[in-house]
């Protein structure tokens, strides 16, 4: 089992639970495909330094999960069809570090 | 020609910094990623990634910010994948 991170950008005009079904749709993906979600994380409504799409912004999504190269070609090839996605990116790490949130810390 | 070119090279090279520092002396500053208490090195923390950034959002060469070769490659790494998700 490898240790991956994904994350993906979604478009502006989405409800909540437009989004909540975005996610669930992606960790089903992952259940599905011999993957194991390990935390998830929403980093909420960001403006995008550069225009993607004709978007200005969008809210940012996270997921932290074990898995083996098929669930990520599973997870790539949803996310290409997807028209509610701006843009994604998939990374490999060696540990997870399930403890710090780099965008949470700005109430203190 | 060629002898022209050996003495500009010789001269150029830390010709800024030799300004500051007494002559003679051989201008050396630790990394500063690297060592016990490094800050992580990661595409999600841009407060960091952002220090090694000219204005203009390009990254800043090594010789001006000490920072290792191993070290380098992997800022260069996780500041264009924060690039790609419009992060900086």
């Amino acid at each position: 089992m490898n240790c991956y991170e994904h994350t993906f950008i979604t478009k502006q005009d989405l409800s909540v639970d437009q989004n909540k079904s975005v996610i669930n749709k992606y960790s089903e993906i992952i259940n599905k495909n011999s993957g194991k979600i390990l935390k998830v994380e929403e980093w909420g409504l960001k403006n995008l330094t550069h225009k993607i799409k004709n978007n200005k912004k969008g809210f940012y999504f996270h997921i932290k999960f074990e898995g083996v190269g098929e669930t990520i070609d599973e997870l790539e090839k949803a996310a290409n069809i997807d028209e509610n996605l701006i843009r994604y990116l998939s990374v490999k790490v060696k540990k997870h570090d399930l403890e710090t949130n780099f965008f949470e810390k700005r109430e203190g | 020609m060629k002898k022209r070119k050996n003495i500009k090279k010789k001269g150029s090279s830390f010709s800024k910094l030799s300004l500051f520092t007494k002559p003679g002396m051989k201008f050396f500053k630790p990394c500063p990623l690297s060592g016990k208490d490094a800050p992580i090195l990661d595409y999600k923390n841009i407060r960091l990634l952002k220090k090694y950034l000219s204005e203009s959002g390009r990254i800043l060469p090594s010789r001006i910010t000490f920072v290792s070769q191993k070290k380098q490659k992997e800022l260069a790494k996780s500041i264009k994948r924060a690039r790609l998700l419009a992060l900086i």
